[in-house]
């Protein structure tokens, strides 16, 4: 190993090794001023740039765990699961398995969850903008009308993902989301989602970009295997017939309203895909 | 292929910018101030859709933009990620930035078997083997994006050991023969200067040695340094922190640009000339009128 690789190593041994009381020792062969300051200098700055980077990311974690605890845990993922990247946008997705995993947070199992549907949220809102840009083409959608939906297929926004939970996790983060207008609708809301926290009601989670801004919903009866069939690349009508329980006459103005569905394009040949998606 | 630098007219041709951070990007964008460019962290925009880079495009509709890195960990013995440099091509591409650059640091390296990147600006050696190595990572760079690239020394709170068969090399020595064998550009952080001989100062006191005095050390830095390679000036504050730890100045970009780097800002455009100028404001960022004035003070100077 060269000496410029043996110092690096050894200074960042110094900053992600805990505890880190040797860290001053750790370099001392190699720097002639080792300053213990200095060296507390880059590890509180690793550690601060962990609590704000993961508290950017999971907003609702945060506020369920509160500020104290978020610091501690966004402190000991940056010593076990230390950046492998310069963009700290892709630090933290393996929070969720990390705090699944936890036995500090093993009372709060729905956690795990709500963080990973977070991730899938803070992802969204920089996923390449799809194919049509995020405007939507309005007239694409005559085709419905013209062709067989075995013939075409609906371009989704950026950044969609579902996600299954034995937990309300669609429920718990749009209501620490929500503007409520007062402390009683407030009140009623989290009462509401702690009743479905003690029954143990499982929800599908869909996430999608409207325009801009990253959204998520509780996936409605059937949206889950619909979704998944077209992002798949089949056809309209095999995810018509993959997904019985889907109001697709109730789903479809909702999804051009809120921008899941940004258009409507001919399929050029159809696949044997499509006639086998369940 | 030999890297295509830009001329030293369009490296000069804006004077005064201002970073341009979360907090601002609507108020910016709407009230428009008089500013020469932007700054931005390139690493905040490799995001290939969304609103962040959206919102630079309509940025750079307004103004010419400088795409400030501070993760390529350029000076890393494990080599550049490809994925990283990949992204800022991909971003330079969309851009066009008036300037690109990032530091003379290393954040990548091997912990536990493992590449992992700091997340940090972490202080590089200078001898022989840092700058060839450091030399062949620029090439690299500028190869990839077919354009002059700038590179900014730092505030460090580590000083490395001189190899034992080499006499040590000076920041500016090696600076200026990385701006020599490579054709980039220096990016010089007058306020890392003065941090870097606020802290020497404060080890001499310790060791009981001669201390210079730190902004004599600053003028010492700036004279060292050849004209010719510079293409940006950085500004902003910094704090001095005295806890259960030790005593330490640390270049937290958080307050205002202080009288004696004024001081010495003033002392490198006599030396660059006039050089483009930048205020960063990176914690506890005040309301955007306060920039503009630190702006409006620099453009005075320059």
């Amino acid at each position: 190993m060269s000496t410029l690789a043996a110092q690096q190593q050894a200074l960042l041994a110094a900053l992600f090794h805990m505890p880190a009381e040797n860290a001053t020792e750790t370099i001392a062969a190699y720097a002639q001023y080792t300053g213990a300051r200095g060296l507390k200098a880059y590890q509180a700055n690793g550690h601060a740039l962990a609590e704000r980077v993961l508290r950017a990311a999971y907003p609702v974690v945060t506020q369920l765990l509160g500020d104290e605890s978020m610091a501690d845990l966004a402190r000991a993922m940056w010593h076990a699961h230390p950046p492998t990247c310069g963009d700290m946008a892709h630090w933290g997705a393996g929070l969720p398995e990390f705090v699944r995993h936890s036995e500090q947070l093993h009372d709060e199992p729905y956690l795990a969850d709500v963080a990973a549907a977070e991730w899938a949220l803070h992802r969204c809102a920089t996923a390449p903008d799809a194919l049509l840009g995020a405007a939507q083409d309005i007239a694409s959608f005559a085709l419905l009308a013209e062709h067989d939906p075995g013939a075409l297929t609906l371009h989704l926004s950026a950044g969609v993902a579902l996600l299954g939970s034995a937990w309300p996790v669609a429920d718990i983060i749009a209501a620490h989301q929500a503007s409520l207008p007062s402390a009683d609708s407030l009140q009623s809301t989290f009462a509401d989602v702690g009743q479905k926290l003690r029954d143990q009601v499982a929800q599908d989670t869909l996430v999608w970009r409207e325009h801009l801004a990253p959204r998520l919903r509780e996936a409605m009866a059937g949206e889950v295997s619909f979704l998944s069939a077209l992002l798949a690349g089949h056809s309209l009508g095999a995810a018509l017939e993959a997904s019985p329980a889907l109001d697709f006459g109730a789903w479809f103005p909702m999804a051009v309203q809120t921008g899941l569905v940004l258009g409507a394009t001919l399929l050029v040949v159809a696949t044997t895909a499509d006639t086998d998606v369940t | 292929m030999p890297a295509q630098p830009t001329t030293t007219e369009s490296l000069t041709q804006a004077n005064v910018g201002i970073g341009w951070r979360h907090p601002h990007y609507a108020q910016l964008l709407q009230e428009q101030p008089v500013l020469d460019f932007l700054e931005v962290h390139s690493e905040n925009f490799f995001g290939q859709g969304g609103a962040a880079i959206a919102v630079l495009e309509q940025g750079r509709s307004c103004y010419p933009i400088s795409l400030h890195g501070v993760g390529l960990s350029l000076g890393s013995a494990v080599g550049l990620d490809p994925w990283h440099l990949d992204q800022l091509a991909q971003l330079v591409k969309r851009i066009d930035p008036i300037r690109v650059s990032d530091h003379a640091s290393f954040a990548r390296g091997v912990f536990q078997g493992a590449v992992v990147h700091a997340a940090d600006l972490l202080p590089i050696p200078f001898n022989s083997e840092s700058l060839n190595l450091f030399c062949s990572h620029i090439d690299q760079v500028q190869d990839r994006l077919q354009r002059r690239f700038m590179v900014e020394n730092l505030s460090s709170y580590v000083q490395w050991n001189a190899p034992p068969d080499e006499a040590a090399w000076s920041e500016t020595e090696f600076l200026n023969t990385l701006a020599q064998r490579t054709g980039c550009a220096l990016l010089v952080d007058v306020n890392n200067i003065y941090v870097n001989a606020l802290n020497t100062s404060k080890q001499n006191e310790v060791s009981e040695d001669n201390a210079l005095d730190p902004e004599k050390a600053c003028r010492n830095w700036i004279d060292a340094i050849e004209s010719q390679h510079v293409g940006e000036l950085h500004l902003a504050g910094h704090c001095h922190v005295n806890d259960a730890y030790g005593d330490i100045v640390i270049d937290d970009h958080g307050s205002r640009v202080c009288d004696a780097v004024w001081r010495l800002h003033l002392h490198a455009v006599s030396k660059f000339g006039s050089v483009p100028t930048l205020i960063e404001w990176d914690t506890d960022i005040p309301a955007l009128d306060v920039l503009l004035l630190e702006a409006a003070k620099a453009r005075v100077r320059v």
